[in-house]
């Protein structure tokens, strides 16, 4: 037997550990509905391990994972045509486009993110622990901070935004100093 | 709402199909806006891929299990790997469930009942379990048809729609032929009701009987069973009954509508008193007056009277308030509303009314609204969820509108569930300019309370023309959103200060059907 296979599979295992995070996001602002952006990554992890013998190791593995991520998502959309909550083939053209336009920036975004994070007043950042880290339901949120569903969701939204206000802050004056 | 909102529903899940289809044509119509969405995805993906770690002062109690550890499954280097990443992250989702209702019986009637649990009001859905009266008579409805009527002190284990168990005093059974079969245990024997009437009285271990129509079989441990008929007694040793020891239904019917006669005439006393209070801005009793023709005019009977804050109703409809004889406004169609216009800039407020919430049925439900919604303008109504939301606004510099970004909305904790429904309740919020602070309650009990960030002290209050139970007058060939309550008010107070919650409690006390 030779050993080549399984070192090709090690490489992939490798290449997709390390790159899991950034496909995942890439999926997710196509499909912003965690659970199908995960059976998509799923999908897509899958597709990258049949294909894997046309990959091209001297070139960045990641611009290549995205045209089979972008492919799963097209899937998804033909599967899920119905559904009225899923962005348009054209609309997810654009966002795909512009999106590995951005890539470096929204890259250092995510650099001031933890910052601001930090910053957090100790509420919304027991918000953000059973939000993202805990995972609890709403239900059980709504009974653990005393808020009703539309609080809730509206407490989150306030606190996203001003995560998203302060990393561009941050930006700004990285740029002006 | 706007883009960021529509953007943050969508993250949220918490989207509908008609935002949707709005966020899909802003996004495609507008690249800063792609840009804007894009950067909120990013923020939001990567906070569900790398969550801060658990701050050390939040319990970890019930997430531990769904905490999503990535890296681990990752580091099992073969092809299982990837057949593991397929399963290692299934999504939870929380099912829609259809709402739900725990309960064997209704606590129908009650007159000067004291209960050991003092929650109990009348109108209660009463669960499986043991209700303990210390005085008064109250009449308990099973959902199988079969009535009881209860005199304190007693002591009385519900066991279901169809059985209960006497424990001690003194109960009459009223039994339907729908609920043939009705199980009454008591003391050394075990009652079934074959379509009848019966009383039961029971102290220490004994227990008598007297069957006053219709048949019930007497199961008596170590004996046969026993046929009871009209007019025939079990009695035993020590404890004798007799018809005349248990208060007729009729009796009880009498009762309770002498105490709401009397409850009525205190509250119209207080009434007549409460409008002389000087803090009112407009005192709404809704009391129709027989020489109104029109029959339209809702009163402000603050003192002195200010002809100008007189109501008018518009579709409503006089029905029963609280008590027979209080009249009270209905709010069904989607034109029923009450019109005022209230003159004057003010430093607080508070409003507090009586209402009976039929349903909670539309997104917004309507309690008090002013037309528009400019600067300084005070909104209250109650939200889908059930919760009471109070909101005021104040225009950004230069700018006419209130938006997203200068719109202060309080949510109360949802207070209209299935069992708050179709009774009355006593409402009120508190707000004043200099703190900011936003006080809710319900039925005298503090169920809100909060400051908005957006708060800066010393912006007026302001009314203008606005209406009860409805939203708006709709400007010519417009559509107009519903947001009709579904109920009835028959009391409703505005002030220009802040009422104390001792004074609140009070209000719903000495208000209270």
């Amino acid at each position: 037997m030779s050993p080549e296979p399984a070192s090709r599979t090690e490489q992939l295992v490798l290449l997709l550990t390390q790159n899991q995070e950034p496909l995942f996001r890439y999926i997710f602002s196509l499909v912003p509905c965690e659970a199908d952006a995960r059976d998509i990554l799923q999908e897509t992890s899958l597709a990258l391990y049949r294909k894997f013998d046309h990959y091209d190791p001297s070139r960045p593995f990641l611009p290549w994972a995205y045209r089979f991520a972008y492919l799963q998502v097209q899937k998804h959309r033909e599967k899920s045509a119905r559904s009225p909550l899923l962005f348009g083939a054209e609309l997810i053209h654009l966002l795909a486009l512009e999106r590995e336009q951005i890539e470096t920036e929204l890259n250092q975004r995510l650099q001031f993110l933890d910052h601001c994070l930090r910053k957090l007043t100790q509420q919304d950042k027991e918000l953000v622990t059973s939000r993202y880290a805990m995972r609890e339901s709403v239900e059980d949120m709504m009974r653990r901070f005393a808020m009703s569903r539309r609080t809730l969701f509206r407490n989150l939204e306030l606190l996203r935004q001003r995560l998203h206000d302060c990393v561009t802050r941050q930006i700004q004056s990285e740029v002006l100093s | 709402m706007n883009l960021e909102s529509l953007i943050q529903a969508k993250l949220d899940g918490e989207i509908t199909p008609e935002q949707h289809a709005e966020l899909e044509t802003l996004l495609r119509g507008n690249g800063r806006a792609r840009r804007l969405y894009l950067e909120l995805a990013d923020q939001h993906a990567r906070l569900l891929q790398q969550p801060p770690p658990l701050e050390s002062t939040t319990q970890q109690t019930s997430g531990t299990s769904r905490t999503v550890r990535w890296r681990t499954a990752a580091l099992v280097a073969s092809a299982a790997a990837i057949v593991l990443l397929v399963f290692a992250l299934r999504p939870y989702h929380a099912a829609s469930r259809e709402a739900t209702s725990y309960g064997a019986a209704m606590l129908s009637q009650t007159l000067d009942a004291e209960f050991a649990q003092p929650t109990i009001r009348s109108g209660d859905t009463l669960a499986p379990g043991t209700l303990t009266l210390h005085k008064g008579v109250v009449q308990i409805e099973f959902f199988s048809g079969a009535t009881a009527l209860i005199e304190g002190s007693a002591q009385i284990e519900i066991i279901s729609a169809w059985e209960a168990r006497c424990i001690s005093g003194r109960v009459r059974v009223h039994v339907p032929p729908a609920a043939k079969g009705f199980l009454m245990h008591a003391p050394g024997v075990k009652l079934e009701d074959l379509g009848t009437e019966f009383a039961l009285n029971v102290a220490g271990q004994d227990s008598a009987v007297h069957v006053f129509d219709g048949e019930v079989i007497a199961h008596a441990k170590d004996k046969a069973p026993a046929s009871l008929k009209a007019g025939m007694s079990l009695n035993s040793t020590k404890t004798a009954v007799s018809p005349a020891d248990f208060l007729p239904i009729r009796e009880l019917q009498t009762l309770i509508r002498q105490r709401e006669k009397n409850r009525f005439e205190q509250w119209q006393q207080r009434s007549a008193g409460a409008g002389e209070d000087t803090r009112l801005i407009a005192y709404y009793p809704f009391k129709h007056w027989e020489d109104d023709n029109w029959d339209r005019m809702v009163n402000n009977l603050a003192q002195p009277v200010v002809y100008s804050r007189n109501g008018g109703a518009v579709g409503a409809r006089w029905t029963q308030g609280r008590w027979p004889g209080k009249e009270a406004l209905e709010f069904k169609r989607p034109g029923d509303r009450v019109r005022m216009n209230l003159d004057g800039t003010y430093a607080a407020l508070t409003l507090a009314c009586w209402v009976k919430v039929d349903s909670v049925d539309k997104k917004y439900n309507s309690l008090l609204l002013t037309d528009g919604y400019e600067s300084g303008e005070p909104h209250w109504q109650i939200y889908e969820d059930g919760s009471l939301m109070f909101s005021i606004g104040y225009a950004a510099p230069g700018e006419k509108r209130i938006t997203f970004k200068t719109n202060q909305t309080y949510y109360s904790q949802p207070v209209f569930t299935p069992d708050s429904l179709g009774r009355w309740h006593h409402l009120a919020v508190t707000y004043d300019n200099a703190s900011g602070t936003v006080l809710q309650y319900f039925d005298g009990r503090e169920v809100g309370r909060e400051v908005s960030v957006l708060h800066q002290p010393g912006r007026p209050v302001v009314f203008g023309p606005c209406e009860l139970g409805n939203w708006g007058l709709p400007t010519q060939g417009h559509r107009f959103p519903i947001r009709t309550l579904n109920g009835a008010i028959d009391e409703f107070a505005i002030y220009q200060s802040v009422l104390s919650p001792a004074e609140l409690q009070t209000m719903f006390e000495q208000g209270k059907p």
